[in-house]
């Protein structure tokens, strides 16, 4: 396109010369080097359609014709190559191709062929020349006559260049280029020869090509039309001489700044202040006069152009603040190679390395852009996603978050069933929702403007009716229980809470008695999911004792039935112990009846606190666990039988009862003093309670005995730490006081075994005991002859294990049918001073004794 | 672990619709097309594409708000269900359950 473009500026710089200077008709005159052509043309743009007007050609008689015929029909016509035509051609004769010979024949051949000639007021010609000078030598075929027309001035060389020019002509233009040429020729008043060559030519349509193609040159070179190329002039060496042109300056800026150190330097300055000095005077100064002038404004012109059609193309793309973020964050990630061979990722483009990052997924994923960018098999599509929905549904399942998200989503589904439930759990204000026909409904924290209000109204009743309702005594209301099928048919016989985390609960499976022995069951459940547990850990052998870790609260102790103590982790999912003490040979041989963490002070070395588990089992031992590399055991106190001796002071008691069979007392329980951790207390089958010390493993600091039967638990009162309590099979529950041997209140309620009791730890009043047939709440404040709140149970099933809440009011009961049902205590009365702990002790009165 | 991976995956699934009020259960993948479903086939179809909108909006919503922040669970509740969709980039689990008792 160059070539054109400067054609183009040729031909309007040659209109501007022409403007200023007239035609200049040189004929005769031979210009040798300044070919310029340029014909009178009128500058219409390579493409232009319309006829040029001539107008622009001032004071030329005969009109041009042709010249730029319409191009309309898909002329091949390039705009460059029009253009280039323009100016090479000498003479218009634009050949500009196209198809309107017809119109072109019409045209008068009266144009006449002006050269323009530029030359500025001194006379010297400078006229543009052409940027193509093609080699005169180069031409062939026989002189076109129709070029001869021309002026005589024609140099050889325009239109030789025209020529070779025209050799790259597009055969099927060839007609009309002919006819066009034959019409545009200006012959005008050269030579009649014109008119006999065209009329030749239009004869003789077969020698079109030819002529095309030697179109226009050889034309100045009449004298040597005839010449044949000989050999020698071949062989001729022909010199060709490169001069450097003079240097043409297009541009010259002058700099409007001098550096200070310039010699220049101060001239400026000085015309400056010059120039300062010459404006303030010019304010009052006669010389300085405003005045107004007129400039008389040149004609505008307007000029049309016109171009291809502007194609455009609507592109739309969502910009938000996380599209952008995205981007920049892929931009980064981008260091990692993109392995996948996607053809078409367009429904995929969002996959940024994340999803390489997951690799089952994320390679089907490209498997699947694969097959969907295989859009013309269709067969193979259709295998292919077949094959890769399935491949993809199974990515899905194995998918970690989709394990995760059914998680959640199962916790969401129980939050909705159990919501009233564990608002009240949690003492978060349930609100009703309004139904008009449908069944009740319960929102938590009110969503909809109607149900608040509605809901305040309730309130208000609520609030009546609980005031009324403080008439009505304390109960437990069932809120839900923790059961499901693995569980069915099992005795719960331990409950324990997380340290660190109060909804998850521990629960241990197992029977008590040797003969109903089945297999054992540890579970872990949580509040939020009452109907699957997280963890289930089953063993053969049933669970007797769970406990959590204090100091890391995700192991859990669970002794079994065996006399075996495992570890479990419970963060990962594996179902098999961290540590197990089974091949330890120190292990206990009997069931472990409790097992407890204890964080012990290290008092000697300085340490800090240190965990240790401790364990009591039917073997009569207690023994200390500590994990170094695996279990270790050792023993902290054999617990030796003892004979009652009532009357006897403590000393002897080793002496008598030697000719029992058994020197071991089987352990049921202990407790450790919840402030001195050196000291703790244990009970035995026998019925007595011994206080032992850790520092001695052979000798008991005190016996307590006031017990029948064996003592299934001792519990210390968690605000008052004298007192503590004890339950076992003989139906009795005592409290005792921790200086004093004797009991100090003891409550035979019903006939049933005690199997557990616990302390409120809101109150220092309140404990729960669960024997068979119910669960007890007692209030030593209210009266220390009845319970405050009787539960009994369903018929068949006893109640095992009793467990408080530690945030909220609710209490855990387990069962022998393997359902631990939460409870909360309502209406409880509150007594101001239920926190301190020495009111026990003056509400019960000092030492006194009862059987 | 595959294996039981997937036994457990499986299994959680068919706690999930044995659950009380639960009426359906589906997973869509990322093109709607459904992967499970509990549900019959058109309505399946329909919650999938209804959802999948509602979805990509909110996570709109909320990344235009912070865009380190990314939606993880999304519950509308209407008068008679309660539709509960965990979504993700490859797949769209939808529970719907009628919470009243």
């Amino acid at each position: 396109m160059t070539p054109g473009k400067h054609s183009r500026a040729f031909a309007r710089a040659a209109n501007a010369g022409f403007g200023v200077q007239g035609l200049q008709k040189q004929r005769g005159k031979r210009r040798v080097t300044i070919p310029q052509p340029v014909a009178t043309m009128p500058v219409s743009p390579v493409n232009g359609r319309r006829q040029p007007s001539v107008g622009v050609n001032v004071g030329l008689a005969p009109r041009k014709s042709i010249s730029f015929v319409g191009a309309s029909k898909g002329a091949l016509m390039k705009g460059g190559y029009a253009g280039a035509n323009q100016s090479r051609m000498a003479m218009s004769k634009n050949m500009m191709i196209l198809p309107e010979a017809k119109q072109v024949e019409k045209m008068t051949i009266s144009s006449a062929k002006t050269i323009t000639q530029v030359t500025d007021i001194n006379g010297v010609d400078v006229t543009p020349r052409p940027l193509y000078r093609p080699d005169p030598y180069s031409s062939t075929g026989k002189p076109n006559k129709l070029l001869t027309s021309q002026d005589g001035s024609h140099t050889s060389d325009f239109i030789a260049s025209h020529s070779l020019y025209q050799n790259t002509i597009n055969p099927s233009m060839l007609g009309q280029f002919t006819r066009s040429v034959l019409g545009s020729s200006t012959v005008s008043k050269s030579t009649v020869s014109t008119t006999e060559s065209m009329a030749e030519d239009l004869e003789e349509p077969s020698f079109k090509r030819e002529r095309l193609s030697s179109f226009t040159d050889l034309q100045v070179m009449r004298a040597t039309t005839g010449k044949i190329i000989t050999k020698e002039d071949l062989e001729k060496t022909i010199e060709i001489i490169l001069t450097e042109t003079e240097t043409m300056n297009f541009l010259n800026l002058p700099t409007v700044m001098f550096s200070v150190e310039s010699e220049e330097a101060e001239k400026v300055s000085q015309r400056n202040k010059n120039y300062e000095t010459l404006c303030r005077n010019r304010l009052g100064n006669d010389l300085y006069v405003e005045r107004m002038m007129q400039t008389i404004n040149g004609a505008p012109k307007n000029k049309d152009v016109q171009c291809d059609k502007i194609l455009k193309e609507e592109k739309g793309i969502m910009s938000t603040a996380w599209d952008l973020y995205d981007s920049y964050n892929a931009m980064e990630l981008s260091t990692l190679p993109p392995k996948r061979p996607m053809m078409d990722s367009s429904s995929k483009a969002s996959v940024p390395s994340k999803d390489w990052e997951q690799s089952v997924p994320g390679s089907n994923l490209e498997k699947i852009s694969e097959g969907s960018s295989l859009m013309d098999i269709e067969n193979v599509i259709l295998a292919k996603v077949r094959d890769e929905e399935e491949d993809n549904s199974d990515a899905v399942f194995k998918s970690d978050k989709f394990q995760q998200d059914l998680f959640f989503m199962e916790r969401v589904i129980m939050e909705n069933i159990f919501q009233p439930k564990l608002a009240a759990y949690r003492q978060l204000p349930v609100l009703k929702e309004p139904e008009p026909e449908e069944p009740g409904d319960f929102l938590v924290d009110g969503k909809l403007e109607e149900v608040e209000e509605e809901a305040k109204k309730e309130e208000e009743e609520d609030l009546e009716i609980d005031s009324e309702q403080s008439t009505i005594p304390a109960n437990l209301e069932r809120l839900w229980s923790f059961s499901c099928d693995l569980t069915k048919g099992l005795n719960v016989s331990s409950l324990a809470w997380n340290k660190a985390n109060p909804d998850l609960l521990a629960v241990g499976y197992g029977h008590f008695g040797f003969k109903e022995q089945k297999r054992g069951l540890a579970c872990c459940w949580s509040i939020k999911n009452p109907m699957w547990p997280e963890r289930t850990y089953q063993s053969p052998y049933g669970v007797t004792a769970v406990d959590f870790s204090i100091g890391s609260p995700n192991l859990l102790a669970v002794g079994y039935h065996n006399g075996t103590i495992a570890i479990y982790n419970v963060q990962n999912n594996s179902n098999l112990p961290v540590l197990d003490s089974s091949e330890s040979p120190q292990k206990h041989l009997g069931p472990v009846w409790q097992l407890q963490w204890i964080e012990q002070d290290r008092g000697t070395t300085g340490d800090d606190k240190r965990e240790i588990l401790v364990s009591i089992s039917a073997d009569g031992r207690i023994s200390k666990w500590v994990i170094r590399k695996g279990l270790d055991c050792h023993d902290l106190m054999r617990l030796r039988r003892t004979t009652a001796s009532t009357s006897k002071k403590g000393g002897e008691k080793e002496k008598k009862g030697e000719a029992l069979i058994s020197r071991q007392a089987p352990g049921m329980c202990f407790a450790f003093h919840p402030k001195d951790t050196n000291i703790y207390l244990a009970g035995t089958e026998e019925g007595h309670i011994h206080k032992c010390s850790c520092s001695y493993n052979e000798q008991y600091l005190d016996t307590y005995r006031g017990h029948k039967g064996p003592v299934y638990k001792i519990a210390w009162n968690p605000f008052c730490h004298d007192v503590f309590l004890s339950c076992s099979a003989d139906w009795g529950v005592i409290i005792w006081q921790h200086e004093n041997l004797k009991p100090f209140l003891s409550f035979y309620p019903t006939t049933y075994v005690v199997y557990d009791i616990a302390w409120s730890p809101k109150s220092c009043y309140i404990f729960a005991a669960a024997n068979e047939s119910r669960v007890e709440i007692w209030d030593l404040h209210i009266s220390t002859l009845d319970p405050l709140i009787v539960h009994v149970a369903n018929p068949g099933i006893k109640f095992t294990t009793v467990l408080f809440a530690k945030q909220t009011d609710c209490l855990l009961v387990g069962d022998s049918d393997g359902q631990v049902a939460v409870y909360e205590l309502k209406n409880m009365p509150t007594t101001l001073d239920s926190n301190r702990g020495d009111v026990i002790v003056t509400l019960l009165g000092p030492k006194s004794s009862q059987a | 672990m595959i294996g039981n991976d997937h036994a457990e995956v499986e299994e959680t699934l068919k706690r999930i619709q044995s659950h009380k009020g639960v009426i359906g259960t589906m997973v869509v993948n990322a093109e709607g097309i459904p992967i499970r479903t509990t549900l019959d086939n058109s309505t399946t179809v329909q919650y999938a594409g209804l959802l999948h909108q509602l979805t990509m909006k909110a996570k709109s919503t909320v990344r235009d708000i912070d865009p380190q922040n990314d939606l993880t669970f999304l519950r509308i509740r209407s008068k008679k269900h309660e539709i509960m969709v965990a979504p993700d980039k490859e797949y769209l689990l939808i529970v719907i359950q009628n919470p009243c008792e």
